[in-house]
């Protein structure tokens, strides 16, 4: 399968510009996103911020391409995702894309290696070869003794880490979190975010997180705030915080 | 491709063993729509072949002729039937083999202080064969016993009972007709019971020219039994007979026949072809229960499809395509009815078994209709499995994982 143009030498990997997006009809629309420019670089780690319904979990959705903006361009990785059908779009997500979620999000009646092996079996891969490879996802994650057990087994950050083993057992360029570390204590959550950065020194991951959580926010080389649907400037920001 | 296909189908039976009770309640109405195909199939071929054995047991190679009804005759009295109407059948028709008259009387039978009233047949020997009679000991007696008007006979099974307490009824002496004592022969293989009741074994044979020289000459046969040369020549052979026995009783063109021809092949089609009307009408009224099984089988994918939301979120959040969901969906339905359909044939054997049994039918199962049943069941459970497959590769990812 082929989508949009080759990538072009280091170009970043999410260049999504007037991205805009909004829900109902005329007289009672929200606009959820009003024109939002985003670049990522490759290795880049992006906090994304802002109240409920600024739209921050729907760029997230869109940045993976698990929803589609009304108007603007996404190109991912260098290639025109904004235009893709539904097929296509799970081709995308499937090679590029890793989401993490807060509520972890793991199929409930199978264990944690079923579960890392499921983007394999989507992919395509063999019962040996999903294996082999989950296997050592989950000794990444330190979660080798762990394999057979159902996630109500596990503790919360156990979960989230069998998620993040998931999320990267096709070898995505672009991980996605959604409050990674919003159902976590305070030293799971620390864990978490440990190991993102560890995951971008390692893997020369790309990370986008949704946080309210000032701690998480910090670790990143770079915060983004929405209200209503826009992307506020630094200044914009700090006039509002006075 | 075919490893891919394997793997498919493996977690569609993972998902269907993990939800036992679910799972058999979905495909309970397939099952049953199955099941209950298989055992219509099987009654009503048990129940036609069990009919149609029986007429046989009458004779299927046969003409009847028997003296016609007021009624049938438009009042006028009918003739007797003769020896002039038998020679007259055996010399100026074509397609016949055999012809002979019938003497039949309900009349008791003595030994003894035992008495049994029973039906009396006076019939040439070749009687037994055309009648499908079987002998159990002794044997028919012949033509011998014919010329010189023997007085012998030859015994149904019913009449041994009633008339013998366990001692050998050969060679003893019953008298038939009320009156006249013969020497028992032969006794007749049992045939059982007729569809109506009758009991086949009732039943006394002695030799035509024996009865006609005691109920006196000239009384007029009960019947003229005719066998044609061969079955396909029966409508030729009652053609034939009808005109050589108008022209014997000299009918004018405008009069009614004054007998009646008959062939139990005709009441063996007649009744052939009820049957298969009946097994027909049974058989779609199983068909709409396994139309009803399928609609069984779409309501509790739909349930599942709607438990299972948040899954079919995860999974398509991680890759999985609408086409794949829609396959994986498609495979548990197929597996279900697969299930449901090899769970169906077992209970429409079984079924079938205690049916025919019980009834004392042949258990007739046809390898061709189990398996037609299966394979119509199965395609029902995908057919209606499509709908609920559809609406599970049709969810909006986002919407779905919001859904707990």
């Amino acid at each position: 399968m082929t989508i949009g143009q080759r990538p072009a030498g280091e170009r970043p990997i999410v260049e999504a510009r007037a991205l805009a997006k909004s829900y109902g009809r005329p007289p009672a629309q929200i606009k959820v996103l009003d024109g939002v420019d985003l670049t990522i670089r490759k290795g880049e780690i992006v906090a994304l911020q802002g109240r409920s319904g600024s739209g921050k979990s729907t760029l997230l959705n869109v940045l993976g391409c698990l929803d589609r903006a009304d108007s603007g361009t996404y190109f991912l990785g260098g290639r025109d995702v904004s235009t893709l059908g539904r097929e296509a779009q799970a081709w995308v997500r499937l090679h590029y894309i890793g989401f993490v979620f807060q509520s972890f999000h793991l199929i409930a009646r199978s264990t944690a290696l079923e579960n890392v092996e499921l983007p394999l079996y989507y992919a395509g891969f063999g019962r040996s070869e999903r294996e082999e490879i989950a296997r050592g996802l989950l000794e990444r994650m330190s979660l080798a003794d762990r394999a057979d057990h159902v996630p109500s087994e596990l503790s919360g950050g156990q979960r989230q880490r069998v998620a993040i083993a998931r999320a990267l057992a096709c070898g995505p360029k672009l991980l996605l979190a959604d409050e990674p570390t919003g159902a976590l204590d305070t030293r799971g959550g620390a864990e978490i975010l440990e190991l993102l950065r560890e995951l971008r020194e390692t893997d020369g991951l790309t990370v986008a997180v949704v946080t309210h959580d000032d701690t998480v926010a910090k670790m990143a080389d770079r915060r983004i705030r929405l209200r209503d649907g826009r992307m506020l400037t630094e200044e914009q920001y700090a006039a509002e915080a006075s | 491709m075919l490893r891919r296909l394997l793997e498919v189908a493996s977690h569609a039976f993972d998902t269907m063993m993990r939800r036992p009770a679910q799972s058999a309640l979905t495909v309970l109405g397939l099952t049953i729509g199955v099941g209950a195909f298989i055992a219509m199939v099987s009654f009503g071929e048990g129940a036609r072949r069990s009919v149609i054995s029986q007429f046989e047991a009458l004779g299927a190679n046969l003409i009847k002729v028997g003296v016609a009804s007021v009624q049938q005759t438009h009042g006028r009295a009918a003739h007797p039937l003769t020896d002039q109407d038998v020679a007259a059948i055996r010399r100026e028709t074509t397609s016949i083999r055999f012809a002979s008259g019938v003497v039949q009387r309900d009349a008791d039978a003595t030994r003894g202080g035992k008495h049994h009233w029973t039906r009396t047949y006076a019939t040439v020997p070749r009687f037994a064969t055309i009648h499908n009679w079987r002998m159990s000991e002794g044997g028919m007696y012949d033509d011998a016993d014919l010329a010189r008007r023997a007085k012998v006979c030859v015994l149904g099974m019913t009449l041994v009972r009633e008339l013998f307490d366990q001692t050998d009824p050969l060679g003893e002496t019953v008298t038939v007709l009320g009156g006249l004592p013969c020497s028992v022969v032969g006794v007749l293989a049992s045939k059982g019971h007729a569809t109506n009741g009758d009991d086949l074994d009732d039943v006394v044979l002695l030799p035509l020219t024996t009865a006609t020289a005691y109920l006196g000459e000239g009384i007029g046969y009960s019947a003229i039994e005719i066998e044609p040369q061969s079955p396909a020549l029966l409508e030729t052979a009652k053609t034939e007979v009808t005109d050589v026995l108008r022209r014997a009783h000299a009918l004018s063109p405008d009069d009614f026949d004054d007998f009646r021809v008959s062939s139990p092949l005709e009441v063996v089609r007649a009744v052939d072809r009820t049957t298969q009307i009946l097994s027909h009408l049974l058989q779609s009224i199983a068909a709409l229960s396994l139309l009803v099984g399928g609609i069984g089988v779409m309501n509790i994918q739909l349930v599942s499809v709607a438990e299972r939301t948040e899954e079919i979120g995860i999974r398509s959040a991680i890759g999985a395509s609408p086409r794949q969901i829609l396959r994986q969906f498609l495979a548990e339905a197929a597996a279900l009815s697969l299930a449901g359909a090899l769970s169906g044939v077992a209970l429409g054997m079984l079924v079938a078994t205690i049916v025919a049994a019980w009834m004392g039918w042949p258990r007739v199962i046809s390898p061709v209709g189990v398996v037609t049943s299966a394979l119509f069941g199965i395609a029902v459970g995908v057919v209606f499995g499509y709908l609920p497959a559809r609406h599970a590769s049709d969810l909006d990812p986002v919407e779905a994982l919001r859904h707990e």
